[in-house]
């Protein structure tokens, strides 16, 4: 689903963010990336849905080789990688089903179907008896939930999730790693950069592990550190 | 295709009512170039009305002496008609001149009630086959005995014409600058309501939005923004117009000022276009590029 061939991505300031990264992975896997802030995490994860390019190497997604792939074409890869941001980027202005139908509405689907999905999605999240508030007043936990909802309504293969446990007490964020499994379990190949140890060691899931920019390691069902 | 207009109109709406002071400024001042863009048409417009009636009206009169026989006059009219230069010699008698008068004075026949009889002269109409002529023919006619005076709008009214071609052309590079400004306005406003809707934009680009997805509830507000303006500045500038040219005739009767209704209509169209065109060429200069990258 992912692979990553001889990746290097070094920005404008001369940061080598990644250094030589050879990655693959597969259709329905679940993968922890871990390591400290400034690994290169972040930019791993937005490699993946093309939020930049990188400066050498190649970044394959479901067959499309990133590089080449035409700007114009660029939605139509996001509609298939759904990404949930550290800072959540939700829509303050809306209420918790607009947030989620943001994503199908894009997309130009049906209103029947919007209100399914959307309302299906909220059901399994346990959000639904706060369809209508506003993001504003979700606690943490909610709003992270709200953000995993609206990345994974339109059924995407790709999940990436940015630190999704990172202001969360241990109870709710092992809530969430519960919810991000069941969508693993689904189909959907799940990426979760964290470096919230307690999780990815409770998990035993694939770690990747990022330091400096590369990979020092990669293990079956490891643990935060190795 | 009618779901997804359906939501950039919804968005547009929020878009405007999430900015309402930015887009009640950007009406306002869009209302007010376009009220003097439409001025400088009314004028302009008014101008060439003028101008073509003017250029119309240019001939020379020759005013006969009183008491000329029929068979003097209509030899007067053959020998001027072979005149070089001379398109056609028409003849007015007394009676057919305060015909005339009477009409043009409508709704004023006061001014002709205190005057006795008929001070009139007849005369006679000359028109040429080119204006430049004018003064030539009207220098031969002057040879005549039987012709008391003659009369032509030369050089005044090439003056005038001149002064009025002046204004035309000022008031069209003030509407360039106008339009210039306009577009400005339009532009730094969607941008600014571009700003503030950075996240909708990143996250619309985020779960795959096309880029056109993404403008076109901007261009609609650009477009519905434009159109209202050009509404109110049109019912604004009517009002005016109408108010001023009342008064403006009730002063000076036959002052040439037109009230056509396919007038009124054109200067109307004209304001919605240009207001539309604002509104849409400023979106979408404001949103040429739409970037998917580091989000």
């Amino acid at each position: 689903m992912i692979r990553m061939f001889h990746v290097f991505k070094t920005f404008p300031n001369k940061i080598h963010a990644l250094w030589d990264i050879n990655i693959h992975i597969k259709k329905g896997d679940f993968v922890f990336l871990v390591g400290p802030t400034g690994a290169g995490k972040t930019t791993f994860l937005k490699l993946i849905y093309r939020g930049i390019l990188p400066t050498k190497g190649q970044v394959i997604v479901d067959g499309v080789n990133l590089s080449r792939l035409k700007p114009s074409l660029i939605p139509y890869l996001r509609r298939e990688i759904g990404v949930v941001f550290q800072d959540f980027k939700l829509l303050y202005d809306r209420n918790v089903f607009e947030n989620v139908a943001f994503s199908l509405r894009v997309v130009g689907a049906k209103n029947a179907i919007i209100k399914k999905e959307v309302n299906e999605i909220l059901n399994i999240i346990g959000l639904s008896h706060k369809k209508n508030t506003n993001p504003h007043l979700l606690s943490g936990g909610e709003q992270q939930k709200l953000c995993i909802a609206r990345a994974i309504v339109s059924h995407p293969l790709i999940l990436l999730t940015d630190e999704p446990t990172g202001n969360l007490d241990p109870e709710t964020s092992w809530e969430i790693m519960k919810l991000l499994f069941k969508i693993n379990v689904w189909g959907t190949t799940v990426v979760v950069a964290s470096h919230d140890k307690l999780m990815v060691d409770k998990a035993q899931k694939r770690v990747i592990r990022l330091e400096q920019g590369e990979v020092v390691s990669d293990t079956k069902k490891g643990i935060y550190s190795q | 295709m009618l779901r997804n207009i359906l939501f950039y109109i919804k968005e547009a709406f929020l878009s405007a009512k999430k900015n309402m002071v930015v887009s009640l400024a950007t009406i306002i001042s869009l209302t007010a170039a376009l009220i003097i863009v439409g001025i400088f048409l009314i004028i302009s417009f008014n101008i060439d009305n003028f101008i073509a009636d003017i250029e119309s009206q240019l001939i020379a009169v020759a005013y006969l002496k009183d008491n000329l026989s029929e068979e003097v006059i209509k030899k007067l009219v053959q020998e001027t008609s072979e005149l070089p230069g001379v398109k056609e010699v028409h003849y007015i008698s007394k009676e057919d001149a305060l015909q005339k008068l009477k009409e043009d004075l409508k709704e004023h026949e006061e001014i002709l009630a205190g005057i006795p009889g008929n001070p009139l002269p007849s005369s006679l109409e000359v028109t040429v086959t080119d204006t430049k002529y004018l003064a030539e023919i009207a220098l031969q006619l002057g040879q005549y005995s039987e012709i008391e005076e003659v009369n032509y709008g030369g050089e005044l009214t090439k003056n005038l014409i001149l002064v009025f071609d002046f204004v035309r052309k000022t008031g069209l590079a003030i509407i360039l600058v106008l339009l210039f400004i306009a577009i400005l306005i339009m532009f730094s406003v969607i941008k600014i309501s571009v700003h503030s809707r950075q996240q909708e934009i990143e996250i619309m680009a985020l779960v795959g939005a096309t880029s056109w997805f993404i403008r076109w509830p901007f261009i609609i507000e650009g477009f519905l923004k434009g159109l209202l303006s050009s509404l109110m500045a049109i019912f604004i500038l009517g009002r005016a117009y109408l108010y001023y040219v009342e008064q403006a005739k009730m002063i000076i009767p036959f002052l040439p000022i037109s009230l056509e209704q396919e007038f009124i209509i054109k200067i109307d169209i004209i304001l919605v276009l240009l207001g539309i065109f604002i509104g849409v060429f400023g979106s979408m200069l404001s949103l040429r590029k739409i970037s998917y990258e580091e989000l």
